[in-house]
């Protein structure tokens, strides 16, 4: 094969508006699939976050109790609680105020220093019992879970910090950077009296699922205290196979229990497979909707690629002849269209790899963006190359075809 | 040089079988300078399309420079249009696209030639044809004379040892044919072999030996290039 850049590049100013409107056509491309790839994949990475939780098998219930005795509910929560457990094919319950992709819950800053006048960072706090961490399938690291007998029961409004508390490992090394975090203490609730951490899990997600909680994911505090209110939450883990079925029986049994009680149909009780499948259902929209332009640019590009060679290939029909006529081989031919479309496409990525980053640096400024990662503009590279070559392909291999007799019909 | 025995090319389409040339025999020595007359649709374009390897025939054998043809690959016969052929079209057929100099080099760079020996060939092709000024001009901005002098110039500059010429002077005034026809004498003096398609007599005349074609077949009308003159007159008419 013997193809040669300098007569390509001076064919191709003699068809400027054609090079011109492929190259900016890559451009673009490049330039929305980079960025809109880089978005999927934030969105994709921001689903995957695990909860530290044991999902499977979780059920939860979201509860309001109405009429007399809602506001002092201790003795309706320990009716539930009761009742939940003793169903057959529950292993565990728990009652807590909020759970990791719930969407609110309590947040507060956590500071070493009582006087200090800024927190260490903030973080969110879990008002359990002592079934929390089996129930949610948590893994302590480091120290011990909470006993019944430190179990308090207190009003929300005026919550005292409670003597003992379980953090989170990424909590734990972000205010204790030395790792020794058990048995240390700890201000999180202004500089009311201090809490001694007596136990480290694994893992343990805040409930927010957006970008809220973005600076501290992982940072949570459970409390040995219940809440006393007409809101709750209960987590139920079932035994295995046994979920579908106490997606039925848990609120007919609660019912039984006590019947002064709101269950809503969508949020009442659900697997926490429908709580995860709710709590990212933009971010997933989003990453489809970013993945169907993607494929459309993708798709157009190409086919402009496609119709602008076969067009070009129609068009110079005789003096493809006529370069056959004159000793080029086929393969000679294949490389004109193939080194044709590349000179394009590498115009084409060279201002769209501009675009790319322009575009991003617009969307860091305007929305909540990060910097564009280049191994997406370099594989976004590769890729439009990699598309442009295949897309001249059918049209190139046509005009190797064409007979060096072309350049002998009269015109 | 070039010589074909019971050549036969058969056009198939879905209706018709057409016989572009049959039983067709000729035999051109090296350093001949032949011209190939024959009234309009005869087969003359045909014969010089099988002989410059842009077409495959039916039938018979064709041995150019001792090599038979039919066996040659398409990657071969590209490289021996490259190398032993200069073609020079009735249509010019020089590469709107690309100016003087880069049609001229068209041929040189398929043979794979470096840079330098590459242009020191193209400007002594243009210097033949007198139009080395006009390098950077595109074959638009040219007369049609001028537009067959670059031709003849890119027929030239990979120094072919056979040029085949389809009515080079048809599309010319008179005046531009001569300076055609001289510039294809000088070039038949300095060695090359010559076959040359032509409707003009006059030209014909000028040759070393004439082939007349009627019918796809050669009909030999001898030596002299008068009587053949004639006689291509009034088959013509
Ligand atoms: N590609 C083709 N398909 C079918 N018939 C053809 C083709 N090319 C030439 N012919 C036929 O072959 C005959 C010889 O044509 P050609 O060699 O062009 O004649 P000339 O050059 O002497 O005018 C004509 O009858 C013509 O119609
Ligand atoms: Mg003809």
């Amino acid at each position: 094969m013997n193809v040669q850049i300098q007569p390509i590049l001076a064919a191709l100013k003699r068809h400027k508006a054609g090079t011109l409107l492929i190259a900016m056509q890559i451009a673009l491309t490049l330039a929305i699939v980079c960025n809109a790839t880089f978005i999927i994949r934030e969105r994709l990475a921001r689903v995957a976050r695990p909860t530290g939780m044991v999902e499977t098998h979780l059920l939860t219930v979201q509860n309001r109790f109405v009429g007399t005795g809602a506001t002092s509910s201790e003795p309706l929560v320990k009716a539930d609680l009761a009742t939940l457990r003793q169903i057959p094919g529950v292993v565990d319950a728990t009652a807590i105020n909020s759970y990791p992709l719930r969407g609110g819950g309590w947040s507060m800053g956590v500071q070493t220093d009582p006087d200090a006048r800024k927190a260490i960072t903030a973080a969110t706090l879990y008002f359990a019992d002592d079934h929390a961490v089996a129930t949610m399938g948590l893994k302590l690291i480091a120290g011990r879970n909470f006993r019944a007998d430190e179990i308090s029961w207190q009003d929300a409004q005026k919550v005292e910090a409670p003597g003992e508390i379980i953090v989170s490992k990424a909590l734990a090394d972000k205010v204790f950077p030395d790792g020794h975090a058990l048995g240390r203490t700890v201000y999180i609730m202004g500089n009311a009296r201090p809490s001694t951490i007596i136990g480290v899990v694994e893992r343990l997600q805040t409930p927010w699922s957006g970008t809220f909680a973005d600076n501290f994911m992982e940072h949570s505090v459970l409390l040995p205290i219940q809440l006393t209110g007409a809101f709750g939450s209960y987590l139920v883990r079932t035994e295995p196979g046994r979920l579908d079925a106490l997606l039925k029986t848990v609120p007919a049994q609660l019912m039984k229990t006590n019947r002064m009680r709101v269950l809503r149909d969508d949020t009442g009780v659900r697997s926490f497979a429908e709580v995860r499948e709710a709590a990212y259902k933009t971010d997933r929209g989003m990453a489809l909707l970013m993945t169907v332009v993607c494929v459309v640019l993708l798709a157009i590009t190409a086919a402009g690629i496609v119709g602008l060679t076969s067009f070009w290939v129609g068009q110079r029909r005789r003096q493809i002849g006529v370069r056959r006529a004159l000793g080029a081989t086929r393969s000679d031919i294949l490389g004109y269209f193939l080194t044709e479309n590349l000179l394009i496409g590498l115009a084409g990525v060279v201002v769209g790899t501009a675009m790319a980053v322009g575009l991003n640096l617009w969307m860091v400024t305007h929305f909540e963006m990060h910097r564009l990662s280049m191994v997406y503009v370099a594989v976004g590279v590769v890729a439009l190359l990699l598309i442009g070559q295949g897309a001249v392909l059918a049209p190139a291999l046509r005009a190797s075809r064409v007979s060096p007799v072309e350049a002998t019909r009269s015109v | 040089m070039l010589k074909m025995t019971h050549l036969s090319k058969v056009y198939r389409t879905e209706v018709v079988e057409t016989y572009a040339l049959r039983d067709f025999n000729i035999d051109v020595k090296e350093g001949e300078f032949v011209a190939v007359t024959g009234p309009s649709g005869s087969g003359k374009t045909t014969f010089l399309t099988i002989a410059g390897l842009l077409e495959t025939f039916t039938g018979g054998t064709y041995h150019l420079d001792g090599i038979e043809v039919s066996r040659l690959d398409d990657n071969a016969r590209s490289k021996i249009r490259n190398e032993k052929i200069g073609f020079i079209f009735q249509a010019f057929n020089l590469i709107p696209d690309l100016n003087v100099y880069d049609n001229v080099e068209v041929p040189l760079r398929y043979r794979g030639m470096k840079g330098p020996e590459r242009k020191q060939r193209i400007m002594d092709a243009l210097e033949r044809v007198g139009l080395a000024s006009r390098a950077k001009h595109y074959p638009a901005e040219l007369s049609g004379g001028q537009q067959q002098r670059v031709a003849i110039a890119r027929a030239l500059a990979g120094s072919p040892r056979l040029l085949l010429a389809d009515e080079p002077t048809g599309n010319l005034d008179t005046q531009m044919a001569r300076g055609v026809m001289e510039l294809l004498e000088e070039i038949h003096r300095e060695g090359a072999t010559i076959v040359m398609v032509t409707h003009d007599p006059e030209l014909a005349a000028r040759a070393q030996r004439n082939v007349h074609i009627i019918d796809g077949q050669v009909v030999d009308l001898g030596e002299d290039p008068r009587f053949h003159a004639h006689a291509a007159r009034a088959v013509d008419a």
